[in-house]
């Protein structure tokens, strides 16, 4: 039997990649998709690498005299916990996450973005860190409003559900979803603000709609979402200048 | 005698997006007509370009009463033999309504095949057989007579109570510097649009033919068989000349972009080093495009930061291939590796650089493709203009691919179609692989938003880049489902 505690703790993790408290930032920006992360490490000034382990990289650098951290912080809910974790550990207190959604409401457009007020847990992951099915992750209030005000329009506030299964986004499960309030659904946003929150940090949810569950559009390859990804990256720095941090 | 230049409705290369170019054989054959003939009436009727539908073209060839109507093109990015059933349908309309106006066709697609497509198309009174530009006025001329001597007209098939019959060989201009500009005058400048979002946009062509002669280019089918592989023989407008007429496209014309379409503009580095030189001197800097031959480049790197300096900001080079034996069967002519180091260079020099590639040589097999795909990957242009081979009669390949050919609609034959099968595909697989090939090129991470945000490039790349990857959809639609876009 096991007899240890834990067999790998996040500073075990953090240890075994010579990671040294301070090498991070303590804002991060954090996507699961390279080409975000790669457009976000442009805007840095002097990038250094944190570490490159496990297909996870992170840099961090300047941006208007602010030290950021940026890195990739997982595509779905498992690595996206893992992630989160070790950035909670590492030191970051102000998480901020850029991600893809399918919108919930037939009113919500490829290209648009929505920011998770909450999250519905539909993810695996989440009910090892709190054992209580109705725990609602929250983002922070403070930075939400501070990146709606940024955003101006094209933008959409509310619960997004975070599932395992994309492809099992039947109409009973999206419809039971949308019963409960959720505007959008992704893959990664509970465990992102779950952990956020167990850490005491303030985190926020920034989503690309990249296809719709209503329309039945589909749009990974859409231009208007590419152009909404790099303007997201924009909002994304310009609520890095505004954190009092 | 009043001849009327006419682009009849039609859509267009399905990865080009909204394209909508000036016609460059008609701008030249309408010049030559001009300075050679100029008692004979020209008349221009771009229907794409006005946006103009089949009733609204008969009306307006109805107002201009013309004798003789003129369609073909010299490129094949207008639509390859696609053309063709736009042509043949814009000309039975012409004579249902007017029987007596003669009906000529010619260039791409035509000048190789010349008797055999008049004998297929009845509405069709004469097809050029080979280079048009001498042989379209003087046929214009000849018609022009009492009593016309149309066997005297070399260059052309037509008939002889109901026999089609062909004009002798017409040997080649030799000095095209000889030739006048086209006449963009007579032409819409304004409507002319390019890859959707480009305007003042125009295409030029400047030189005829490669010295290379690609057995699968169908740039051979402009040209009369009978001549001594007149593909091949490569002739230009001199660096000066060019730069004369991109001077006019703009000062006059407002033109903001220039696609140069020359199957191959950079074969001679003097002709090079004296277009740079006169574009400096006269203080011209408007971006354009030009295809060219990698081993050129790379005899010329130096040059290519005063041709990005002057405007260069798109080029395109062709690789087809990346296995040795294929490239050697098709006497493609380059390496791999050189296609590897233009695209490095041009990426050195914020150049965008566009690689195109084919499937369909006949010993393709799933494994080939997706090798060639990987390579392809990896060579990392920043984008990719993916065709699929078209077997068209006049090409040196035509009979090996022949036996392979199942679909003979020419609706199809535009190199975005899958019309033969191979050895070990069937054109089904052959338009699905396609699709999955190009697909998977710009589906790799960052790869469009590398271009789509990076300033280092043009803005107007950034456009092009735009519209290749809105049409990535369409691309596959006709390669697998057969929706037609010519």
């Amino acid at each position: 039997m096991m007899e240890r505690e834990i067999h790998i703790s996040p500073q075990d993790l953090l240890q075994a990649m010579q990671f040294r408290p301070g090498d991070f930032a303590n804002i991060a920006i954090v996507s699961g998709q390279p080409q975000r992360v790669n457009m976000a490490l442009e805007k840095l000034k002097n990038p250094v690498k944190n570490f490159s382990a496990f297909g996870y990289t992170f840099w961090t650098g300047e941006y208007k005299g602010k030290r950021v951290t940026v890195g990739n912080g997982g595509m779905y809910a498992p690595d996206a916990a893992l992630i989160t974790e070790l950035l909670c550990v590492g030191g970051v207190d102000y998480l901020i996450r850029l991600g893809s959604c399918g919108a919930l409401k037939s009113e919500i457009k490829l290209g648009e973005l929505v920011l998770a007020e909450s999250a519905l847990r539909g993810d695996g992951v989440t009910k090892y860190y709190v054992n209580n099915d109705g725990f609602i992750p929250q983002a922070d209030k403070s930075l939400t409003d501070t990146l709606e005000a940024i955003c101006k329009k094209h933008i959409y506030r509310g619960k997004v559900w975070t599932t395992d299964a994309l492809l099992r986004e039947t109409k009973e499960v999206i419809n039971n979803v949308i019963r409960q309030g959720g505007i959008a659904v992704d893959m990664v946003t509970s465990p992102f603000l779950t952990i956020s929150q167990l850490y005491n940090k303030k985190a926020i949810a920034l989503l690309v709609v990249s296809d719709n569950l209503i329309t039945g559009e589909i749009g990974f390859s859409n231009i208007k979402v590419f152009d909404a990804e790099r303007r997201m990256i924009g909002y994304a720095f310009n609520l890095v200048g505004a954190i009092d941090a | 005698m009043k001849v009327l230049f006419l682009q009849p409705p039609m859509g267009g290369w399905v990865t080009w997006g909204k394209h909508i170019a000036i016609n460059v054989n008609h701008a030249q054959l309408a010049a030559n007509l001009r300075e050679w003939y100029p008692e004979i009436n020209i008349q221009v009727l771009d229907c794409r370009a006005l946006g103009m539908d089949e009733n609204q073209m008969i009306d307006a060839i109805k107002g201009i009463q013309p004798d003789l109507v003129y369609m073909g093109d010299a490129l094949q990015t207008t639509g390859v033999a696609a053309i063709h059933p736009r042509y043949q349908a814009a000309a039975k309309l012409v004579k249902q309504t007017m029987p007596e106006v003669k009906i000529c066709v010619g260039g791409f697609f035509y000048g190789a095949n010349a008797p055999e497509m008049l004998a297929k198309t009845p509405e069709f009174d004469f097809v050029l057989y080979g280079e048009t530009e001498r042989t379209l006025p003087e046929l214009a001329k000849e018609l022009s007579k009492k009593d016309p001597d149309i066997p005297s007209v070399k260059g052309l098939s037509y008939r002889d109570n109901g026999e089609v019959k062909t004009t002798d060989y017409r040997p080649l201009i030799e000095n095209l510097d000889d030739l006048p500009l086209p006449a963009y005058d007579l032409f819409p400048m304004d409507k002319y649009i390019g890859f959707n979002y480009l305007r003042h946009y125009v295409e030029t062509y400047h030189s005829r033919g490669c010295p290379n002669g690609c057995r699968f280019c169908v740039g051979w089918t402009n040209y009369d068989p009978r001549g001594n592989r007149d593909w091949t023989h490569y002739r230009i407008r001199s660096g000066k000349r060019v730069a004369e007429e991109i001077e006019l496209l703009v000062k006059k014309f407002g033109v903001k972009f220039v696609c140069m379409m020359d199957e191959d503009f950079n074969v001679y580095r003097s002709r090079i080093e004296e277009f740079i030189e006169e574009m400096k001197r006269r203080g011209l800097k408007v971006p354009f495009f030009f295809m060219g031959r990698s081993p050129y480049h790379l005899r010329d790197k130096d040059l290519l930061k005063p041709l990005r300096e002057i405007g260069f900001v798109c080029g395109l080079f062709g690789m087809e291939a990346v296995d040795k034996e294929t490239l050697e069967k098709v006497k493609k002519g380059i390496s791999v590796d050189q296609i590897a180091e233009t695209v490095r260079l041009f990426r050195e020099n914020n150049i965008m650089s566009v690689v195109t590639w084919m499937v369909g040589f006949p010993d393709d097999d799933e494994v080939k493709i997706k090798d060639r795909t990987e390579r392809i990957d990896k060579i990392d242009p920043d984008m990719t203009a993916l065709q699929i081979m078209t077997p068209l009669p006049g090409i040196p390949m035509y009979k090996e691919l022949e036996p392979y050919t199942e679909d003979w609609d020419l609706r199809k034959w535009d190199f975005q179609h899958a019309v033969l099968r191979t050895k070990y595909l069937s054109k089904e697989d052959l338009g699905r692989l396609a699709a999955w090939a190009n697909r998977e090129f710009y589906s790799q991470p960052g790869r469009v938003q590398r271009i789509l945000y990076n300033k280092k490039y043009h803005p107007f790349c950034r456009l092009i880049a735009r519209s290749y990857v809105e049409t990535t959809d369409a691309h596959a639609r006709a390669a697998v489902n057969d929706e037609i876009f010519v």
